[in-house]
């Protein structure tokens, strides 16, 4: 029953996915919507084209070591700053604010601060730690007050200390919540990298696509944009199985 | 009986609520004392305070008038020294925990080591041999109120209390719990305070029953029970149990005219 309804929806997906790529094609195929919109198989053709795979890979290599740093930084100052909060209650209201008024600015905004501030090699992690910590911080948030008040009442009348009630139920509890937020800022960290990446930064996925579109080279657009999403898919998937692993650890 | 383990004098309680400068009286001068070694059950129906209680003796809760002592000492000296057995309705037990840590946990939030041993002794006593490495969410609810009973027991406590342990539980597996639960008490004989609304679980297992009025609670009965322990089931279908439980229903349930009047 379980099997066949998830084989359903594999189906359903895949069906989407086909109906999607052709309709892409036949668009591009008979030019409906002008030049600009290649066939897939161009795209594809360009992007697999073994001449470019340097071109290419150099560009995943920068953009995925920008998006990485980014969303290690924002991870773990979203999990501190939120773990700070909770433990010194005085603190929450603030950071909460500080982290909502963060959130507020606009990313494109904060990218020439962050190029005279640090450098536009260092700009795109920046943007992409930014666009992390919000997302983590609020889930961590969250997930630390998720503990029941039984569980709550339970450490209190067994003499638990504020830590080990943090480490002993605070913390687990808030796993699942951490997994979801660390799987939901994935592609916020590569879109943050991007934008980065458009303040100057040497090489990387941001800069095929700024540069493509600017000198009109229509195949090269499609495919870093293709790639882009690849990347993004790719890992947003392994970090569905790292969240699913988490749900059925801690609950 | 010699010495108090719990004197509760003069308790009141109000919790705040808006709008009423007064707050709402869930608990009014309640006097109790529980001896060293005594089983007492709180009976009353849902809303009467009795888990309001049973919270001010685990210093989850203060009294807004009178004191609570356990042994001389105030209940957060007794929680600090983590000489304090809990179970509640709901088993709270860690679902990352698998059974043998979750019943070990309050070691380690008494900074003592773990003793294997004991863990594995309570495992047998509530019979969950074989299931040390089941998680919660793999177990029963019979089950699951078995080894929060066993996490309630394994650092020995001075006080062991009971919070509708088996209210979640239908009626089979309630009076099977009962049973069990009869059975380790008669062994280590903690002294143990129930919260139940269940007049035969407060029968079977108490020495003495308190019957609470609701709002505000008042300790309107006292029963003791004249069964012999180690009691057997059989005990359950005696005329002289019958008898208490029509007596304790009664006190239960008063008539519409008395409600009305207060």
């Amino acid at each position: 029953m379980r099997a066949s309804s998830r084989l359903t929806a594999i189906a359903y997906g895949t069906a989407g996915l086909a109906g999607f790529f052709a309709l892409w094609q036949v668009i591009g195929h008979y030019q409906l919507a002008g030049l600009s919109w290649p066939p897939l198989t161009a795209v594809l053709q360009y992007l697999f084209d073994p001449d470019r795979h340097a071109l290419f890979l150099r560009a995943i290599d920068a953009t995925l070591r920008s998006t990485v740093a980014g969303y290690l930084i924002g991870a773990l100052t979203g999990i501190a700053l939120a773990s700070t909060a909770y433990t010194l209650p005085v603190l929450q209201r603030g950071s909460d604010r500080f982290a909502a008024v963060v959130n507020s600015i606009p990313s494109i905004a904060l990218g020439p601060i962050f190029l005279i501030l640090i450098s536009r090699e260092a700009t795109p992690a920046g943007v992409a730690s930014i666009h992390v910590f919000f997302i983590v911080y609020v889930s961590m948030s969250s997930g630390l007050a998720s503990a029941s008040q039984a569980h709550e009442d339970l450490f209190s009348a067994l003499g638990s200390s504020r830590l080990k009630r943090f480490l002993r139920l605070n913390f687990p509890s808030a796993v699942p919540a951490i997994v979801s937020g660390l799987r939901l800022s994935w592609p916020a960290a590569l879109i943050g990298a991007i934008i980065g990446e458009w303040f100057g930064a040497p090489r990387g996925i941001g800069i095929l696509i700024i540069n493509s579109m600017q000198n009109f080279q229509i195949d090269l657009l499609w495919s870093a944009v293709l790639l882009a999403a690849m990347v993004s898919l790719f890992f947003f998937g392994l970090l569905t199985l790292a969240e699913r692993a988490a749900y059925r650890r801690f609950r | 009986m010699t010495g108090t383990a719990i004197a509760i004098e003069h308790v009141t309680k109000r919790f705040p609520l808006k709008g009423q400068s007064e707050g709402v009286l869930a608990l009014e001068d309640i006097t109790v004392s529980v001896a060293p070694s005594e089983f007492v059950a709180l009976l009353g129906p849902s809303g009467c305070g009795k888990s309001t209680l049973l919270r001010l003796v685990a210093a989850l809760e203060h009294p807004t008038e009178g004191t609570v002592s356990i042994g001389g000492e105030a209940p957060g000296s007794l929680v600090a020294r983590h000489a304090l057995g809990v179970a509640f309705q709901d088993h709270a037990l860690l679902p990352w925990l698998n059974v043998r840590d979750n019943i070990a946990l309050p070691f380690s939030l008494a900074s003592k080591p773990v003793d294997r041993e004991a863990v594995r002794g309570l495992i047998d006593l509530v019979g969950l041999g074989g299931f040390e490495t089941a998680r919660p969410r793999q177990l029963s609810g019979g089950m699951r109120q078995r080894v929060s009973i066993a996490r309630s027991l394994v650092l020995s406590p001075e006080v062991l209390l009971l919070d509708e342990p088996f209210g979640a539980l239908d009626a089979v597996t309630r009076r099977q719990m009962n049973i069990e639960l009869q059975r380790i008490w008669s062994r280590q004989r903690i002294t143990t305070v129930l919260v139940t609304h269940s007049v035969d679980e407060a029968l079977f297992l108490a020495d003495r029953v308190l019957v609470l009025s609701a709002r505000p609670g008042r300790i309107i009965r006292e029963v003791a029970t004249p069964f012999d322990r180690p009691r057997d089931p059989a005990v359950m279908r005696s005329a002289a149990f019958h008898d208490l439980v029509d007596d304790l229903t009664d006190a239960l349930h008063p008539t519409e005219a008395t409600t009305d009047a207060s």
